[in-house]
């Protein structure tokens, strides 16, 4: 069983991986950069020209010593990471709809999870070559790496990836039933991008919106991250490694029960290939 | 006719739009987030408000105010565009050859579903400013109401023209949709709305007043906010009420040519 789902994964990563550089979207990963790019480039000009390097004092406390314009490189990294990840995950059965391969899909007496997960490893794989490009798009302006923790690092990557994946399992759930293709990833990416702390310390936020990060794992990944690159001594990295350990089991084991569900009832009902 | 066609484009978009996710997510979902993710951008700093300078006059402006009025205009904005992408999604329809046999007049169909997208958008619009005067507590400066009112009408004028030259696209590419995303960051930093116009590098300038949005901005932003009368914002209203008569005529220019060009090359209903 483990060793059949073990070839699921690999068969469908390579798949996925050999489909996305075959017919390789210049137009789509452009897109990627826009919005990091242009938060960069705000990030920049707020610092540099409108305030002139004037932060908060709380600014310096929270993330000790590391520059500002570190901070939001790293804030708009890990956000490439997350959505070239979550998007693609998020669409699988949206895409296996459209191309009308859904039925033989849920046909084949594969492990969904094995199946997903297959899908989540060519994502994130994909996903590192947009997150290193926008660390080297940051040097530009302004970026530096002050202490870096590699088994943080890496630790910070894997975790962030599988809560990504219990979200990617939910969107599909939510995908399949409401046949919607935009509007659940589109919010979702919203969500992220607002609640994480890509742009500022969740410290700083009001405290209706650090309820909303608290319940994101992303939120622990992004502080992780910050942490293995910056440096930052005010992190407890045990408390996020833990907070996103679980927030990443509670969403994977919410995901593969939702979507196990809606997959009977889809059967039942006959709905699978229903537009 | 002409009216005719406007009226009946603006009551089918809205009922195929009005209870829709995509309404749900392009008029409150993203201008709710974006506004708070530009308002989030700010906070790491020392100064919790923002100064415009405008013909050697410098507003101090609360810096919720400021990010909100932005991402509202640009929100509207962006469904102006999507008004633009109304060409594009009769070709997914499949009724797009229909459409462009019938004798409408097409600038007319371009109006009706803008019309449509400022309804869509102008209820919400008003519920998410009332509730943030109420709540956030936004300090309002309005001395000159027809001033803000006019910089209202003229930014919205001048937005719904240049949706229909970008309708263009629709017409004469498959591609609509990405162009209209392509467009959507740069439009966001060119514009001032994340920042004052004046922090903008030098080179980029030229470009930002391209935009009707980068007027649009600074003339309601002064007036509903900095308290500027009818005199203080001449120069950006007449900027915005020359761009909507340049844009109106370059879009039946432009839409005439895209149409021709499409039929020519039997390619209206090609993917």
């Amino acid at each position: 069983m483990v060793g059949h789902s073990l070839r699921v994964i690999a068969s469908t990563a390579k798949v996925n991986l050999v489909m996305t550089w075959r017919f390789f979207s210049w137009t789509g990963f452009a897109l990627r950069f826009f919005t990091p790019i242009m938060t960069l480039g705000a990030a920049w000009i707020l610092y540099n020209r409108v305030y002139a390097g004037n932060l908060a004092p709380e600014f310096g406390i929270a993330i000790g010593s590391s520059g500002y314009l570190s901070f939001i490189t790293i804030g708009n990294a890990f956000y490439v990471f997350v959505f070239a990840a979550a998007f693609v995950v998020g669409r699988v059965m949206f895409w296996e709809r459209t191309t009308g391969t859904i039925e033989a899909t849920f046909m084949t007496p594969m492990s969904r999870l094995a199946y997903m997960s297959g899908i989540m490893v060519a994502a994130a794989t994909n996903s590192l070559v947009d997150f290193t490009a926008v660390f080297l798009l940051g040097l530009a302006f302004g970026f530096r790496i002050a202490l870096f923790n590699a088994p943080l690092f890496l630790c910070s990557l894997l975790l962030t990836a599988f809560g990504l994946f219990g979200i990617g399992l939910i969107t599909n759930a939510v995908t399949l039933t409401f046949r919607d293709r935009t509007t659940t990833a589109n919010s979702l990416m919203i969500l992220f991008m607002v609640f994480c702390g890509l742009v500022c310390p969740v410290e700083f936020m009001p405290s209706w919106a650090q309820l909303i990060s608290k319940a994101l794992p992303l939120t622990y990944g992004i502080r992780l991250m910050r942490a293995s690159l910056l440096g930052i001594g005010t992190v407890d990295p045990t408390y996020d490694i833990l907070a996103l350990l679980i927030l990443g089991v509670i969403y994977v084991a919410l995901g593969a029960v939702t979507l196990a569900q809606i997959e009977k009832n889809l059967r039942k009902k006959a709905l699978f290939s229903v537009f | 006719m002409f009216t005719r066609v406007v009226i009946a484009e603006a009551l089918k978009s809205l009922k195929v739009y009005f209870f829709s996710g995509r309404t749900l997510v392009w008029a409150l979902v993203l201008p709710l987030g974006n506004g708070l993710y530009l308002y989030f951008l700010y906070l790491p700093f020392a100064t919790k408000s923002v100064n415009l300078q405008f013909n050697a006059t410098t507003y101090t402006i609360d810096l919720v105010g400021f990010t909100i009025i932005g991402q509202l205009l640009y929100s509207f904005f962006t469904m102006m565009l999507l008004a633009g992408a109304s060409f594009e999604a009769e070709r997914w329809q499949g009724t797009l050859e229909a459409l462009l046999l019938s004798p409408a007049n097409r600038i007319a169909i371009l109006l009706g579903e803008a019309l449509a997208n400022a309804v869509n958008y102008t209820w919400m619009l008003i519920a998410l400013v009332l509730s943030w005067v109420a709540f956030i507590r936004v300090s309002i400066l309005v001395t000159d109401l027809f001033a803000l009112f006019t910089s209202l009408a003229l930014s919205y004028l001048a937005m719904v023209a240049l949706g229909m030259c970008l309708e263009t696209v629709g017409i004469y590419s498959r591609r609509g949709s990405i162009f209209t995303a392509w467009l959507q960051e740069p439009v966001m930093f060119l514009s001032g709305q994340i920042f004052p116009l004046q922090s903008m590098p030098g080179f980029l300038l030229p470009f930002s007043y391209l935009l009707p949005l980068t007027f649009g901005l600074m003339a309601v932003r002064l007036t509903l906010l900095g308290g500027a009368s009818m005199h203080e914002v001449a120069v950006p209203l007449v900027a915005l009420a020359i761009m909507t008569i340049v844009f109106l005529i370059l879009a039946r220019v432009l839409v005439n040519y895209a149409e021709r060009r499409a039929k020519a090359k039997a390619t209206l209903t090609q993917f």
